[in-house]
Order: C-alpha cells, then sequence, then structure tokens
C-alpha cells in the first residue's frame, strides 16, 4: 500500500487525528494540520514575545528581526495601497507572518505544511475576494463595478473587455490560492522524491543528494516568496478596491 | 549509461507506487471530510494570531519606532543647533582677530607716526642749532680773517718801514706804504 511505501511523495500531506473533537456532529478533530498551525502562531508569537521584551532605542537581534518584518509589510503596504491602507495592516501583518511560517516549518522533514493543502489556502484567498469585494463597494458603491471597464475603452469593446474583466476579477481567489498551494505541494513532493532517490541509489545516492542540496534553497526562497506574493497580491486586490479608477 | 538506467529502473517502480497511491486514497488535499476541521483550526489560530498582532505587537513595535524616529530627529536637531552655535562662535572669533589685527596695524601705524614726528623735529632742532653754530663759527672765522690781514698789512708795512729805511733816508709815512701796497 501506499502509506506503508516510505518514498510516498503525499504520504506527508496526509492528515491524522490527534484529537478527536466534533461540534454539532461536524469532525472538528485537532490534526496534524491544526498541531502545525499552533506551531506557526507559536512561532510568530515567541518571535515577537522576544523580539519587544526589551524595547529599546538601539535594538537587539529580535527586536531588529521583529522591526525588519513589520517595516517590510508596512512599507508594502504603504506602496501598493497608501495611506488608507492603514486600517488592514493587522490583517496584512498577519497573514504575511503566518503563511511564511507555514511553508518555512514545512520545509522541516517530517512536519507538515499547512499551506500545501488547498483548503487552507482557498480560505485566505476566499475571504480575501470577499472582504476586497465588501471594501470596494462599500467605499465606492455601485462606482465600484468601474474596475469591470477600465477608462479609456472604446465603447465598441465593451462587450468584450466587460466579459473578460469580471472573468478575471472571479478567478482572482483560486489563482491566489492555488498558487501557494501548488507550490508547496509540488516542492514538497520533489524533495521528498529526491530524498527517496539517495536511499535507494545507496553509494551513488550522493547525485541526488546534491540535487537535493540545491533543491531545498531553491525550495527555502520559494517559501519566502510564495508568502510574500500572497501578501503582495492581496495588497494589490486591496489597492484595486479602494482605488478603483487606477 | 549505467547511472542512467539504475536511475530508470528506480523510478518506474517509484511512479507506479505513487499512481498506485493516488489511486487507492486520492490526494490528501482533495479529502473533503478533513476540510471542516482544517477551516475550524484556521479560524482559531489566525484569529487568536491576528488578535495578537493587532493589540500586542503592532501599537509596541509602532510606538518604538516612533519613539526612535523622534530620539534620532531630535538628536539631529541638537546636533545642528550645536553646530550652529560652533560656527557663531568661530564667526566671532574672526571677527575678533580681524578688529585685534586692525588695532595692532592702527597702534602700529600710530607709533610709527610719532616717532617719526619725534625724528623730524630732532633734526629740525638739530639743523637749527648747526646752523647757527655754523654762522657764529663763520663769523669768528671771518674775524680772524680780518685779523690776520691787518696783522699781515702792519707786518708788511713794518718789514717795507725796515728795507726802505735801510736804503732811503726818508721813510714814507704808513698811508703811502698802504696805498702803494693797494
Amino acid at each position: 500500500m501506499a502509506a506503508d511505501n516510505p518514498i510516498d511523495p503525499i504520504h506527508q500531506f496526509e492528515i491524522s487525528k490527534i484529537a478527536e473533537m466534533q461540534i454539532a456532529g461536524i469532525d472538528i478533530s485537532f490534526t496534524n494540520s491544526s498541531l502545525f498551525m499552533v506551531f506557526a502562531i507559536a512561532a510568530t508569537m515567541t518571535l515577537f514575545i522576544l523580539g519587544l521584551s526589551k524595547r529599546s532605542i538601539i535594538p537587539n537581534r529580535m527586536q531588529m528581526l521583529s522591526e525588519l518584518s513589520y517595516n517590510f509589510i508596512a512599507n508594502m503596504l504603504r506602496d501598493q495601497v497608501g495611506d488608507q491602507g492603514r486600517a488592514y495592516f493587522p490583517f496584512i501583518f498577519s497573514l504575511f507572518m503566518f503563511i511564511f511560517f507555514c511553508n518555512f516549518i514545512g520545509l522541516i522533514p517530517y512536519t507538515f505544511t499547512v499551506t500545501s493543502h488547498l483548503i487552507v489556502t482557498f480560505a485566505f484567498a476566499g475571504l480575501i475576494f470577499l472582504a476586497v469585494t465588501i471594501i470596494g463597494f462599500m467605499k465606492n458603491g455601485l462606482g465600484y463595478l468601474r474596475i469591470f471597464y477600465p477608462s479609456g475603452i472604446p465603447i465598441f469593446l465593451a462587450p468584450l473587455i466587460v466579459p473578460i474583466e469580471i472573468i478575471s476579477y472571479l478567478s482572482k481567489p483560486i489563482s491566489l490560492s492555488v498558487r501557494l498551494c501548488a507550490n508547496m505541494l509540488a516542492g514538497h513532493s520533489i524533495l521528498k522524491i529526491f530524498a527517496g532517490f539517495i536511499v535507494m541509489l545507496g553509494f551513488l545516492g550522493f547525485a541526488p543528494l546534491i540535487f537535493l542540496v540545491v533543491l531545498y534553497a531553491l525550495e527555502t526562497l520559494i517559501a519566502a516568496l510564495q508568502a510574500y506574493i500572497f501578501t503582495i497580491l492581496t495588497c494589490i486586490y486591496l489597492n484595486d478596491a479602494l482605488h478603483p479608477d487606477h | 549509461m549505467k547511472f542512467f538506467l539504475k536511475i530508470f529502473i528506480f523510478v518506474l517502480p517509484l511512479s507506479e507506487a505513487y499512481a498506485e497511491g493516488q489511486k487507492s486514497a486520492g490526494l490528501p488535499q482533495m479529502n473533503i471530510s478533513t476540510f471542516p476541521s482544517q477551516l475550524f483550526w484556521l479560524i482559531v489560530t489566525f484569529t487568536a494570531l491576528y488578535l495578537f498582532m493587532w493589540k500586542f505587537v503592532i501599537p509596541r513595535l509602532s510606538t518604538t519606532i516612533e519613539e526612535r524616529k523622534d530620539k534620532i530627529s531630535n538628536d539631529i536637531n541638537d546636533a545642528e543647533n550645536l553646530n550652529s552655535e560652533a560656527s557663531k562662535i568661530l564667526e566671532n572669533y574672526d571677527d575678533k582677530m580681524n578688529s585685534a589685527s586692525l588695532e595692532s596695524n592702527e597702534i602700529v601705524s600710530s607709533s610709527k607716526a610719532t616717532m617719526n614726528e619725534y625724528l623730524d623735529k630732532l633734526k629740525k632742532d638739530n639743523e637749527i642749532k648747526i646752523n647757527a653754530m655754523i654762522t657764529e663759527s663763520e663769523k669768528k672765522i671771518h674775524q680772524q680773517k680780518q685779523q690776520s690781514e691787518q696783522e699781515i698789512k702792519k707786518a708788511t708795512i713794518d718789514t717795507i718801514k725796515s728795507i726802505v729805511s735801510k736804503y732811503v733816508e726818508t721813510v714814507p709815512s704808513d698811508d703811502e706804504i698802504s696805498k702803494k701796497l693797494n
């Protein structure tokens, strides 16, 4: 069976229950996925609790790290959205830290990658999509519909442009969630497959080992990059909602 | 070649196992029964994180960063103030140096002038004295000259008298001799 195969690359994504739980007949058991979500927020909280324990003018390393991440996201939000985005900063900041730590913890062998599950990324993307749409209509009223008809387009092109814009708008949450999930899924599967080759090839295993080291570096980059991409796309969607004319 | 063959041989059962695994269990991502649990725990953990960030991290970090910005701008202001003060002091010093050098130049020139005046006065006094002395001595020389001329005349007359008295009986008078001599 697949589960017994030591190099089954999909095995790492399987969800196993740790504690059974039910609410109104719905299974909400505490699983390995839930455990690694807790790990991710625990890591974030540890970083900030340590970073904020001694708040000084000249920061120590942990304070430097927490201020660096704060400034990174604050600058991203300011560049993309402007001062109006300030209200959404806690969400954007939490989103980035959560995805970042989920991706990175998942890189450790024998761990579970929360963001490799489409339902998790889609929950984020769907929430962002709904929130952005609501914010867009709240801030601009029906004028928000202008985003489906960019200014400067001749009227006879409208029957062509408007459906395309609507489809691209509706596909945003799908592309956003699939991008992150697929990157994690593919990357971790390939890592597992090549790790399996090392064992299977015995002495010749050094060749896939070298490849694995390079791939691992690439995956580390991707883990950070995908968290960044997810966050910056959220900022861009938010900007579209706040300034539909651009 | 052998190496690649070996890889191929090992990949073959692997990919079969992969396909089998998919067939038997499917992708764990597509197992709908795990969705409620994942969503529930995602909401719980992410809400906790969001509240933590919103209420704890962001206010503290932003105040720390603001404080640092304020401190830096204050320090820069202080430094600028000190700098302007220092340049003012330098200006003052330069002014004082300039006025001091002007003053010293004045003193030098005035003392030169008084010195020249004194010298001029001394020269004039000396000239007057010297002139007086010169005229006096000229007078003396003149007197001496006249006196010696008269003496020479007298001696000449006497000599002539004595010479003439040896050869001639009648000795001419002094007047006659002086008339002839002239």
